[in-house]
């Protein structure tokens, strides 16, 4: 076998087998290899030496009212689960295009509002023949960012980072 | 159609898992089951949150917002990894936050003091095995030291690999990173340990 000292893949095979979680028979090789190889013997009884010491650290032990300070704060602090109910919206397959009628229709408040300036119409000829096309693409769009968006919330409902 | 794959994959990550089962017990609203899950978790949780911040004190507040966050997060959970994935990636989430933010230094300092009191009171108390105590309470500063010099990601991913036993991927997982990532941070992180407590054997 190549020396375990040589690379850092290798090495891993050094630090498995002082965890003791290397297969016998791999861990049968190593001992082999390990045996006759001076830089791999150092190696590895550096590294039992190092699992020895971690092994003699322990940690106190926890306190007698730990569960019932927990249960006092998730008692005390009530937590308004938005998720649970905005959730199963998420999970309608009409809600994106619900959502992007809804974009179109303030837009479409925003521009008819009083006093709104009119913008300089297109000849007709040209807005027939120019504006369905990137309609419907601009309105596939949305419709694809939003259930982007959608599963996006989806999958980040199990991230902890919250 | 993928909702019923989503599915089958959770029905599969909970098949194997029994505490992502108990989880999604939580989830239905049966609390008996997080009381189990407390009682199976809190300690190992606790123990990796000292030996990150080494402030029992600190620990066991981080551990509580972990179980909180848990709890609280009932209803959104879906079993895509190991419950104990989850929840140590929780902790060290948070272990990383209050390092940042130097919570811990403040009681580890006085932490510190009420054991070097400890151990001259036992010195000069006259008994045969206060010089041992010294040497054994020596001898934990030194790996705590040891530790707590390693960069926080390298002690993350040695306290989960050593006191854990989690493998690769879950460590990779835990500290949202890749497999390949994991192994380096052990492989510097045991190289520096080496360099520091080799001379105990």
């Amino acid at each position: 076998m190549r020396c375990p000292t040589a690379n850092q893949g290798n090495a891993e095979l050094l630090l498995a087998h002082a965890a003791r979680t290397l297969d016998a028979e791999r861990a049968a090789v190593l001992e082999e290899h390990i045996a006759r190889c001076p830089a791999c013997r150092e190696y590895y009884a550096a590294q039992v030496a190092v699992w020895a010491a971690l092994d003699s650290w322990d940690a106190p032990p926890l306190s007698a009212d730990f569960d019932r300070r927990l249960y006092s704060r998730i008692e005390a602090a009530p937590h308004w689960d938005f998720g649970r109910f905005l959730r199963p919206l998420f999970g309608l397959r009409a809600l994106p295009v619900a959502a992007a009628a809804c974009l179109v229709l303030a837009a479409a408040a925003w521009l008819e509002r009083p006093g709104a300036s009119t913008p300089a119409r297109a000849p007709q000829s040209a807005a027939v023949q120019a504006l369905p096309p990137d309609q419907a693409e601009n309105t596939l769009q949305e419709m694809e960012m939003i259930q982007d968006f959608s599963s996006l919330v989806q999958a980040d409902s199990t991230d902890p980072r919250m | 159609m993928p909702d019923r794959v989503h599915d089958n994959m959770a029905g599969a990550v909970a098949a194997l898992d029994y505490d992502a089962e108990l989880m999604l017990r939580v989830k239905d609203g049966d609390s008996a089951s997080f009381a189990v899950l407390l009682q199976k978790h809190r300690s190992p949780v606790v123990h990796f949150l000292y030996r990150m911040v080494q402030n029992q004190a600190v620990a066991e507040e981080l551990a509580q917002e972990v179980f909180l966050r848990v709890y609280r997060s009932r209803s959104s959970y879906e079993p895509a990894a190991k419950f104990t994935t989850w929840l140590f990636r929780i902790a060290t989430h948070l272990a990383l936050n209050a390092i940042r933010d130097g919570k811990h230094e403040r009681s580890q300092s006085r932490l510190d003091d009420e054991n070097s009191v400890v151990s001259a009171a036992q010195v000069t108390d006259g008994r045969p095995s206060a010089e041992q105590d010294l040497v054994h309470r020596a001898r934990m500063d030194e790996i705590r030291r040891a530790i707590a010099l390693l960069p926080d990601k390298q002690r993350a991913a040695v306290l989960m690999h050593k006191y854990h036993e989690m493998e690769y991927t879950q460590i990779a997982k835990a500290l949202n990173c890749s497999e390949s990532a994991v192994k380096s941070l052990l492989f510097r992180a045991y190289e520096s340990l080496r360099a520091r407590l080799a001379h105990m054997a």
